[in-house]
């Protein structure tokens, strides 16, 4: 194989937004490492740039007619490219809110940087990559920079204990994964590229053989530990609350994406002999998310913990449309996961200023702030309400939209625990509102009384409040203009050959109108 | 049987039987040290199969990198954190044990029954013994190239992140008492603020 040949057969021009990804990120290293503490100036601008100019090349790919690079092990299909947008878009996100917060802090931000732009990377690989070899590392890039970001305030014993916690938890499970991973190689003769999997498969007759189940099962524990969903969601809660806001953020939502693009991929592509058995499980994983994520979360008097398990019941409803495996499944989880950045985001940019201006998360200190920050204020219930699914607002289209499609596959329990947890969710979202809005100024907790004049030219607030107010204003309008959403995500769906492929398979348990479906889409398009 | 099975036979029962001994030792012992040592010897038995089964490669990666890189870190981490400290015994902590016991047991027959039951469908090439190196090379550079790149990126990543973990932040003459906490994060911890009510 000469040069020419393999350099044309790699198709390199797949992986360029990830290219403009480790070119922003060696330029931040080596910005930093010259000009010392003066390059925090313009490093966060600069990555926010390079994440911003990976998205726009990432739009230029957009229905490529050769998306398969490095023979066979990356896939820049339609999917891949919303779902590496979305990683990209929560980063350039969560570095804007990140500044004030690693300076306040007192830690170094070029480190932080750096760390964050890995870990966006290894997640916009994890969402294209197409073989098993691939699909482990890239995760690992991603697991290994969340730990670090998780403890990167290392003098706070709190970070200390997250970080750790995070770690063992997640090798544990990066280890069950592998050995999963490990016993589908061998099932299949030696093969790793995942659309190659079930060929070999079918051909070495192990498809009936338990060790199909249990590679199954090993891997459903390693994609179900990145979403979070009960019951390997033990580390949620204390990771969340230990580790530097931003962070939490970026986990929330960049990582959570890029776990369920890894889960479409790797259980559409190498498990459809096993289709049964993987639904009954996502379904059974789906209830106790939603269930346990949305209850527990009343409990909550941290703010950071309650949005913890408020994301785990969030992970539980993006679930359904994994389970129902139809065309407007899938959509209706891209749309979600599109609204639900923006809504979250919004929700921590509220939660990290509070913090930055009164030293507290707790919720009962929230008390009476609508009297002292009315945009604080607007902006934290506007995000809440979202999350809970009060109509005009964004997170309302994106549950209609997911259940919907689950009711239309015939997923009724799926969608009625959905509805019935969605309204508990909107009792402890609506909490915190009622908390900051209905209190009468004598009621005021201490943190609000002494909250301090409102001033946004300290060195990293703008960013901040840029990115508050992008979240704010997504947040609001992307239910009521949500039409271009929704093409996206339809589109990306419908010229995703993977999941066309998948979609006419009549062996779906829960699919019994998919061919309807595809009209009611766009019916329900023109209704909104 | 011949004398080439026979000693395959023979080292094969001896490599299992060192690497199970060394695996109980390193669960069962009490000190950590012996519990090291043990670890590096299970590795090197691992390396053994690996020769058994013609890859010697893979064997020889085995002994440098979990003997020579992971064990040697352990024993480091373990030496450089010299702090003896007896744990009381906890009460009924032979339930723990018994039920993790269990579970490892019933994990152990369900993948054996596994392993039996499959139809394994076994390669027909002849083994590639010392041309592996050139195969494993030539994979990197073709279908296994992207993430080979993708580790280099990983390594810098963790390898800075290493730097940040173990950098001291001050200078040794505004050495902080040690007692004293500091705290990093902007929110107060919640036992501070449950106090101030």
């Amino acid at each position: 194989m000469d040069f020419a040949n393999l350099a044309a057969q790699l198709n390199a021009g797949t992986i360029l937004p990830e290219g403009i990804v480790i070119i922003t990120l060696l330029t931040v290293l080596l910005g930093d490492l010259i000009a010392g503490r003066a390059a925090s100036r313009w490093t966060p601008y600069f990555a926010i740039g390079g994440l911003l100019s990976a998205i726009v090349a990432l739009y230029f790919q957009w229905n490529n007619p050769t998306p398969n690079g490095f023979l066979g092990g990356f896939n820049a299909d339609d999917l891949s490219i919303v779902f590496r947008g979305i990683v990209a878009l929560s980063a350039s996100v969560t570095l804007l809110l990140s500044v004030r917060y690693v300076e306040q802090s007192g830690t170094p931000l070029g480190e932080f940087i750096v760390i964050l732009l890995t870990a966006t990377l290894g997640g916009m690989f994890l969402s294209g990559a197409d073989e098993l070899v691939m699909v482990f590392v890239s995760l690992e890039t991603l697991s290994i920079a969340s730990y670090l970001l998780t403890g990167y305030m290392k003098r706070d014993p709190r970070s200390n204990e997250a970080a750790l916690k995070y770690l063992l938890i997640g090798a544990a499970s990066s280890a069950i994964f592998l050995y999963g991973v490990s016993l589908l190689y061998g099932l299949s003769g030696g093969e790793t590229r995942l659309s190659q999997i079930t060929t070999n498969l079918l051909a070495n007759n192990a498809n009936e053989s338990i060790g199909v189940v249990i590679a199954l099962v090993f891997v459903i524990a390693g994609i179900a530990f990145k979403i979070a969903a009960v019951p390997f969601h033990q580390w949620t809660p204390d990771v969340y609350e230990g580790s530097p806001t931003p962070v939490v953020a970026f986990l929330s939502v960049g990582s959570k994406a890029a776990g369920f693009a890894l889960a479409i991929r790797l259980l559409v592509n190498a498990f459809p002999m096993v289709s049964e058995q993987w639904h009954f499980v996502m379904t059974a994983l789906a209830l106790l998310s939603m269930v346990l994520g949305n209850v527990v979360a009343l409990a909550q008097g941290s703010m950071k913990r309650m949005l913890a398990y408020s994301s785990i019941g969030q992970a539980g409803f993006v679930m359904i449309g994994l389970i129902i495996g139809t065309d407007a499944g899938y959509a209706s989880m891209v749309f979600y996961l599109m609204v639900y950045l923006f809504m979250n985001l919004g929700g921590f940019a509220c939660v990290i200023l509070f913090t930055l201006r009164t030293g507290t998360d707790e919720i009962t200190e929230y008390s009476g702030l609508y009297q002292k920050d009315p945009l604080l204020t607007l902006c934290l219930s506007i995000c809440l309400l979202s999350l809970g699914g009060i109509p005009p607002l964004a997170g309302f289209f994106g549950k209609i939209y997911l259940f919907w499609a689950g009711w239309q596959a015939g997923a009724y329990w799926l969608v009625l625990i959905g509805l019935l947890t969605s309204v508990v969710s909107i009792y402890y979202y609506i909490r915190v509102v009622k908390m900051m809005v209905v209190k009468e100024p004598e009621e005021m907790s201490e943190a609000v009384k002494n909250y301090p004049a409102i001033s946004w030219t300290a060195f990293g607030m703008r960013p901040l409040q840029v990115g508050l107010i992008v979240c704010l204003v997504a947040t609001s309008l992307a239910g009521i203009l949500s039409n271009p959403l929704f093409n996206l995500a339809n589109n990306s769906v419908t010229g995703t050959p993977l999941l066309q492929s998948s979609v006419i398979q009549p062996a779906r348990p829960v699919m019994l109108q998919s061919s309807k479906t595809l009209d009611e889409a766009s019916v329900l398009e023109a209704h909104l | 049987m011949n004398l080439a099975d026979g000693v395959q036979i023979v080292s094969f029962v001896v490599l299992a039987a060192m690497m199970l001994g060394g695996a109980l030792g390193v669960v069962l012992l009490d000190n950590i040290v012996y519990s090291a040592f043990l670890l590096g010897f299970v590795f090197i038995s691992m390396s053994g199969m690996y020769i058994l089964l013609n890859a010697a490669f893979v064997a020889a990666a085995q002994v440098l990198i979990y003997v020579g890189a992971v064990n040697v870190l352990i024993l480091f981490g373990i030496m450089l954190v010299n702090k003896r400290q007896d744990f009381a015994p906890v009460p009924k902590a032979w339930l723990g044990k018994a039920a993790t016991g269990l579970v490892c047991v019933g994990l152990f027959v369900l993948l054996g029954a596994m392993v039996l039951a499959t139809p394994w469908s076994l390669s027909t090439l002849t083994p590639i013994g010392d041309g592996a190196l050139v195969a494993i090379g030539k994979h990197f550079f073709t279908d296994f190239l992207l993430p080979f790149e993708l580790a280099s990126v990983l390594l810098l990543m963790a390898m800075i992140g290493a730097i940040v973990l173990a950098r001291r932040d001050f200078l040794p003459g505004e050495l902080a008492e040690p007692d004293e906490t500091v705290l990093t994060l902007p929110e107060r911890p919640r036992e501070l603020v449950s106090s101030k009510k």
